[in-house]
C-alpha cells in the first residue's frame, strides 16, 4: 500500500483512473488539465506548516490519466502547463486527505465550500456522470498507508499533528 | 473620432465598457457609443433634488462587486471606485412597531429573526451558510459562463445527487415559486416577508412559478449588498477610466441609427448625424434587443420570422419602480427603534410589507396596471454609510415602491399626472414608521417614475430595469430569445452584451463577461483574463 501523496501512490490513483476510463461514455475530444493545491491547516501532518502548500498537476485525456506531476512553484506548474491549466482544486490539506481516505465525499466539499473549484464548470457539468467516475476512482479504489495518521484526525490537536 | 475601429460598441453602460475595456486590454482598437450625455447608463448618480445631494438615479445596490471577475481583472478599484458594504444591510418594519435586520454578520441576523422565530432563525442560518458554500460555485457556473440550458442544468444536478445532497437545493424547484419555498422551509409571516421582499428587490417576484431555484442564492448573498462611495456612477467612471487608460474610446452623445451589414455581417454603425464608423472586427450591442434588431438593423438583415418574434415575444418584467428622491436634514427615526435600534442604521427598509401574501396581493394588481392599495416602499439612506453624498450633516434618500409602468389602462403618461401626488403618498408611508420624515426634515424631494425610467435609459422597455423578465422561461439559454442567448446572432461579428442576456440586469457585469468569452472564441482572442 503506497504511502498518501508519494510517486507511487499517484501512480495507484493514475492506474484506478485508467482502469475505470472503460466505464465512461460520451468522452469529450481533448485534454485538460488539473492542478490541486492543498493547503496546510495546522491539522494534516502531510502538508508542512512551514512551506504552507503542496501543489500537483494532472494531465486527463479521453478519460484517461497521461500524467501527474508534483511541483513546487507557479513557475514549474507553467513548465507542466505552459498553455495554463484548465482547473484548479484549492483547499485545506485535512479535506484532501479525507477525500483521498474515502471519508469525505469530493462534491460535498465543493458544495460546501470546502474546496473551491475554478474552471470551466459547464463542462463538468456536462459531463457529470464521468466526473462522477473519475472522482470514484480517486477516492474509493486506491489502497492508502496513512505513516503520519489518518484523517479526520479527530484524536489530535492541530499543534500535535504539526509536531507528529 | 477616427471612422474605423476594431471594435463598436452601442452602449456605454456598465455591460459596454466592461466589454470595451476588456477588448481594449487585448489589444484591439475600441469606440463605445452613449446616445447620452455621459458614460454609465444605470450607473447615473444626479444631484436630482438640491445642489450637494447625490442621488443614483437607477442602480443603487451593487451586489455582486466582490464575486464579479471584471472588477477584479479590469482593476476597478484602483480606478477610484470604493465599496462599502453597510453594517446593517437591510431591515423590515411592520405594522406594529417590530423591525427584523439583516446584518453583514450571520449570528446578529439570526438573533434578530429568532425575535420572531427561533425555528425560523436556526432554518435561516442553515440555508444561508448552505447556500454560501455553493454560492461561489454556482455563481462560477451560472453566471460568469455562457448559459446551458435548464434541462442541461436538471440533468447534470440530479447525475451529481444534489437532492441528497441539501437541504434547500433540488431539481424541482425550477417548478416552485419563491412562495412555495418560504412555506415549506419557514413558518413566521414577518420572517417569510423579509426575506419575499428581498427577493422582489432582487428583481426575484414571489409568486412566479419557477423563480425558487433562484432563491437560495439570494439568500447566499443577502448580506452582501454594496454601496459606491459618492455614487453610483463612479464605477462607470472606473471602468470609462479603464478603457481610456488601454487606449479605447468612449464618445457621448452618440446615438447610433443603424448597423452597416455587408454580406451578412456586421461591418460598422451609422450616427444619427449621419457620421459613419467601421468596425472591423465587431459590433456588440448593449442595448434593448427591440432597438438592435427592429430599429438598428434592416428589414432585410435578419428573416422575418426573427423579426417577427424580436416584435413580439421579448418578454419584459410586467413591473416597475417608482422612486422619489429625498433631500433631507435629518436621519429617519423609526418607531420600531425602540424594539430593535439597530433598525437607524439600516441601509434599506422595507416599509410594512408583512406576509408574503401582501406582496402577491399588490403584485396582482400591478400587473393588472393598478397601484397598490397602500404605499409600501423601501426606504434607502446612502448617507448613513456614505456621508459624502450629501453636505455635511444633511443626508440623501431613496423611496421605491414596486408600481406599474402603464396605469390604469391609461399608458405611462397618466404618472404625469398623478406622480407628484403618489410620492406624497410614498412619503407619507415612511413618515408613518418614521414620523421625523415630514415637511420640517425634507428640504426637497422629486418623484421618478416608471414613465421616467425609458425616457431616460431607452433600453429599459417599459420600465424594465431589468431588460427582460426575471422567470424560467426567459432564463439561461433562452434569455431574451432561444435564437439569441449565447450572445451571438444569425449576423456574423454582431454580439449582444447588454442586460437582455443572461443572466439578467443590475450590477453584475456578467452580461459582457460572458459576451467576451463567445466574442474570444470567434476572434481566437489571447484569453488573459482566464487565468485559472
Amino acid at each position: 500500500m503506497p504511502d498518501i501523496y508519494t510517486d507511487e501512490w499517484y501512480e495507484a490513483v493514475k492506474d484506478a483512473i485508467n482502469e475505470s476510463a472503460g466505464k465512461l461514455a460520451d468522452l469529450p475530444e481533448g485534454s485538460f488539465i488539473v492542478a490541486i493545491e492543498i493547503s496546510a491547516d495546522g491539522l494534516s501532518p502531510y502538508v508542512d506548516t512551514l512551506t504552507g502548500l503542496r501543489r500537483f498537476v494532472v494531465k486527463i485525456e479521453r478519460g484517461t490519466c497521461s500524467w501527474y506531476k508534483e511541483v513546487f512553484s507557479k513557475d514549474e506548474e507553467y513548465d507542466m502547463a505552459p498553455g495554463g491549466v484548465n482547473y484548479r482544486f484549492i483547499g485545506p490539506a485535512r479535506a484532501f486527505d479525507e477525500i483521498a481516505g474515502g471519508l469525505l465525499d469530493p462534491v460535498d466539499a465543493a458544495l460546501k465550500g470546502v474546496i473551491r473549484v475554478r474552471g470551466d464548470m459547464r463542462f463538468l457539468m456536462r459531463h457529470a456522470e464521468n466526473v462522477k467516475v473519475l472522482l470514484e476512482a480517486y477516492t474509493r479504489l486506491v489502497q492508502t498507508n496513512w505513516p503520519l495518521g489518518k484523517p479526520p484526525y479527530l484524536d489530535k490537536t492541530p499543534n500535535e499533528v504539526a509536531n507528529a | 473620432m477616427r471612422d474605423a475601429y476594431d471594435a463598436v460598441i452601442i452602449g456605454a453602460g456598465h455591460n459596454g465598457l466592461t466589454l470595451g475595456a476588456y477588448l481594449a486590454r487585448s489589444g484591439l482598437e475600441v469606440v463605445v457609443l452613449e446616445r447620452r450625455h455621459e458614460e454609465g447608463g444605470g450607473l447615473a448618480t444626479e444631484e436630482l433634488t438640491l445642489p450637494g445631494f447625490l442621488h443614483n438615479v437607477h442602480a443603487n445596490y451593487h451586489t455582486f462587486v466582490d464575486m464579479a471577475p471584471p472588477v477584479k481583472d479590469l482593476e476597478v478599484r484602483t480606478h477610484g471606485v470604493t465599496y462599502i458594504r453597510p453594517e446593517v444591510q437591510m431591515a423590515s418594519v411592520f405594522d406594529d412597531e417590530t423591525a427584523l435586520v439583516v446584518y453583514n454578520d450571520l449570528d446578529k441576523t439570526c438573533e434578530s429573526i429568532s425575535r420572531f422565530s427561533a425555528e425560523d432563525a436556526d432554518t435561516f442560518r442553515r440555508l444561508y451558510l448552505e447556500a454560501h458554500g455553493y454560492v461561489d460555485l454556482l455563481l462560477g457556473t451560472l453566471m460568469y459562463q455562457p448559459p446551458m440550458s435548464v434541462k442541461e442544468l436538471t440533468k447534470a444536478l440530479a447525475s451529481f445527487g444534489i437532492e441528497d445532497r441539501s437541504e434547500f437545493l433540488g431539481v424541482k424547484l425550477r417548478r416552485e415559486t419563491i412562495n412555495w419555498f418560504l412555506d415549506k422551509h419557514f413558518t413566521n409571516p414577518k420572517v417569510k416577508a423579509h426575506l419575499a421582499f428581498h427577493a422582489a428587490i432582487c428583481g426575484y417576484v414571489n409568486d412566479l412559478p419557477g423563480l425558487a431555484i433562484g432563491f437560495p442564492l439570494l439568500i447566499g448573498k443577502i448580506d452582501n449588498w454594496h454601496l459606491c462611495v459618492g455614487g453610483s456612477h463612479r464605477l462607470a467612471h472606473g471602468l470609462w477610466r479603464d478603457l481610456a487608460r488601454h487606449g479605447g474610446v468612449m464618445i457621448s452623445d452618440a446615438e447610433v441609427s443603424s448597423i452597416a451589414i455587408d454580406s451578412g455581417r456586421a461591418v460598422g454603425v451609422t450616427l444619427s448625424d449621419g457620421t459613419q464608423i467601421s468596425a472591423r472586427k465587431l459590433v456588440a450591442s448593449t442595448v434593448d434587443v427591440e432597438q438592435t434588431f427592429l430599429e438598428m438593423l434592416g428589414e432585410t438583415d435578419i428573416d422575418a420570422d426573427l423579426r417577427g418574434k424580436v416584435k413580439n415575444d421579448i418578454r419584459h418584467q410586467k413591473w416597475s419602480l417608482f422612486s422619489v428622491h429625498l433631500a433631507l436634514a435629518e436621519l429617519p427615526a423609526y418607531k420600531a427603534a425602540s424594539f430593535e435600534p439597530d433598525v437607524d442604521r439600516a441601509w434599506v427598509v422595507n416599509l410594512g410589507y408583512g406576509s408574503p401574501e401582501e406582496l402577491n396581493v399588490d403584485f396582482e394588481a400591478i400587473r393588472r396596471g393598478r397601484l397598490p392599495g397602500l404605499a409600501k416602499p423601501n426606504a434607502a439612506v446612502n448617507s448613513l454609510y456614505d456621508p459624502t453624498d450629501a453636505p455635511p450633516g444633511k443626508y440623501t434618500g431613496l423611496l421605491r415602491q414596486f408600481a406599474p409602468y402603464s396605469l390604469n389602462g391609461r399608458g405611462p403618461a397618466a404618472w404625469d399626472e398623478i406622480g407628484r401626488w403618489y410620492a406624497s403618498q410614498c412619503i407619507q408611508a415612511w413618515s408613518n414608521f418614521a414620523p421625523n420624515i415630514n415637511e420640517k426634515s425634507i428640504l426637497d424631494w422629486v418623484p421618478y417614475s416608471p414613465a421616467d425610467i425609458p425616457s431616460k435609459i431607452r433600453n429599459m422597455v417599459d420600465g424594465d430595469w431589468m431588460m427582460g423578465e426575471v422567470s424560467l422561461d426567459n432564463m439561461l439559454d433562452r434569455r431574451p430569445l432561444p435564437e439569441l442567448g449565447q450572445y451571438r446572432t444569425p449576423i456574423k461579428g454582431l454580439y449582444l452584451a447588454g442586460s437582455t442576456q443572461h443572466p439578467h440586469g443590475f450590477i453584475t457585469f456578467a452580461p459582457a463577461y460572458n459576451a467576451l468569452q463567445v466574442i474570444a472564441e470567434d476572434l481566437n482572442l489571447d484569453k488573459w483574463w482566464n487565468v485559472i
